[in-house]
């Protein structure tokens, strides 16, 4: 309310006091007029404030006493006249006392309503975002969906469509060997092997490409896993390259990781297949298995053989997809077991890492989470 | 014999050639003829009735896929008791699940190596042809 507001509305509210009180003084109702006027403070001190209640006494008093109280008409001023102003007063400044306490819980109800406020618009901000970036998210997740899709028609189609004339390759130059090898010199049935062996050799490559992919899309299944039991297993599935040598297997014990079941098999299968092959040569085959220094998280496992070994300059290429060292015609092999091994390691968030000398073996280093009770490392 | 590949059906007639089979076998080059030679339909409304003793299946056919006439042999009354071999190149998971959830009586990957899919052609031939007792009336 205006400042003339709140004093107009003081003296209006007297001035509305008085005139039913002069009212009843005609019809000699006394007493009445003080009740009046003490409304009209009261109201005005509760509704305009302390400032116009201040002038709302005055004119109370004035009205009072020359309205009111004898003489009539006059502003003479006596003692019988203190009660009313006492009442008037103590009136006013109650109801301006109970006024400022409500306007002071008025106030602070008022600021709490805005803090309240201002908190609902954050938070409703706060919720748009993060709707948006729920939307977003969701997107990038069709779109992997799609793309791994779109990986796997990509496998299943070279898995089908590529071997098809890859038969017929190797089955026609068969044929052709038999219907007519014999009119064929040497130089001629070379060339008929080497058609042959190529066709063979191109359907391990793919299917070797095929497990290799397979790992990238498969989900891995994550559980403990006992390395020791891993490791016999693994040597029982290289078994059948190992007859008629002379092996020494030197077996540490290893500790429980924490990782896919299937996929680690493979990489000890992979690198016991290598030890076994790359030791060939050798009269007595030297292998062991065991694990070094990892960390409080980390397991590191190697194993380590009396090969071939591999020159260090090329050490990088070595997990390399397809990558061989050596002479296909000193050791078989497409060259993805190492490769392999890396991609199933790094899936594990583990790291690989080679060693060797020409002729003086290798060893494959691997590390993998530990397994802590009950919570992966 | 269902296979659109002439250069697979050349290999497979060849394989079976050894053990006198070849003139046993009939061709059908989409999954369209199979059933139409299996219902004695259309160009084989005058072909001797009976079902075949077994059915070498592939399943990349042009027209019907060879899902889909697995699926309507084993789900057809006068059909379902033929054996059906599913020969492909295919062996991936879900082509296996997909074929045995139908019924199919064996699943053969075409080996990529000759030699082992012309023994593998032998010995199917040996064992549905001469082995196996076929359902009567075949």
């Amino acid at each position: 309310m205006s400042n003339v507001k709140r004093y107009g509305f003081a003296v209006v509210s007297v001035f509305l006091a008085v005139l039913p009180g002069l009212l009843l003084q005609h019809y000699k109702f006394h007493d009445a007029e003080l009740a009046l006027l003490l409304f009209a403070v009261a109201l005005t001190a509760w509704q305009a404030g302390s400032g116009p209640a201040v002038l709302s006494i005055v004119l109370a008093i004035l009205c009072f006493d020359y309205f009111f109280a004898p003489p009539l008409y006059s502003f003479d001023f006596g003692p019988q006249d203190v009660p009313a102003l006492v009442v008037l007063i103590s009136g006013a400044v109650l109801t301006t006392w109970f006024a400022s306490i409500r306007r002071h819980i008025e106030a602070e109800l008022l600021t709490a309503r805005d803090k309240l406020q201002q908190e609902v618009a954050e938070r409703t901000q706060q919720a748009r975002e993060i709707r948006v970036l729920n939307e977003e998210l969701e997107k990038r997740s069709l779109a992997l969906e799609g793309s791994n899709k779109e990986l796997e028609a990509f496998a299943y189609s070279v898995s089908h469509d590529l071997r098809a004339p890859l038969r017929h390759m190797a089955g026609f130059a068969e044929l052709l060997q038999k219907t007519a090898g014999s009119k064929l010199d040497d130089k001629a049935q070379r060339y008929l092997r080497t058609i042959l062996d190529s066709a063979q050799r191109m359907g391990n490559l793919i299917d070797d490409l095929l497990a290799f992919s397979r790992i990238g899309r498969v989900e891995t299944q994550k559980a403990a896993v006992n390395l020791d039991q891993l490791v016999k297993e693994a040597m029982g599935e290289v078994q059948h390259e190992t007859h008629g040598r002379e092996i020494e297997w030197r077996i540490d014990k290893l500790p429980v990781c924490y990782g896919d079941r299937s996929m680690l098999r493979l990489v000890l299968v992979n690198l016991l297949s290598n030890a076994v092959k790359f030791t060939r040569a050798r009269a007595k085959a030297e292998i062991e298995v065991g694990c070094g220094n990892g960390s409080a998280d980390e397991v590191v496992v190697f194993v380590k053989d009396n090969g071939a070994g591999f020159d260090m300059r090329y050490v990088d290429k070595l997990f390399g997809v397809f990558q061989r060292l050596h002479h296909v015609d000193a050791f078989e092999g497409t060259g993805i077991g190492l490769a392999t091994v890396q991609r199933i390691i790094h899936r594990h968030g583990g790291k690989v890492r080679a060693e060797g000398a020409l002729d003086r073996g290798a060893t494959f280093y691997f590390s993998v989470p530990k397994f802590k009770n009950g919570i992966k490392a | 014999m269902v296979e659109d590949d002439p250069k697979d059906v050349e290999l497979t007639l060849t394989a079976l050639e050894d053990y006198n089979l070849a003139n046993e076998v009939v061709v059908v080059r989409d999954g369209e003829e199979a059933l139409n030679y299996l219902n004695c339909q259309n160009e084989y409304s005058e072909r001797l009735s009976g079902n075949p003793a077994v059915m070498l299946l592939d399943l990349k056919l042009p027209k019907v896929d060879g899902l889909e006439v697995l699926r309507q042999v084993k789900s057809n009354e006068a059909l379902k008791l033929i054996p059906v071999v599913v020969l492909t190149s295919s062996h991936e998971e879900k082509d296996l699940i997909a074929s045995y959830k139908l019924g199919v009586n064996a699943y053969v990957v075409k080996p990529v190596d000759f030699h082992q899919f012309v023994n593998a052609i032998k010995e199917l031939g040996v064992f549905w042809a001469v082995i196996n007792a076929p359902p009567p009336g075949s």
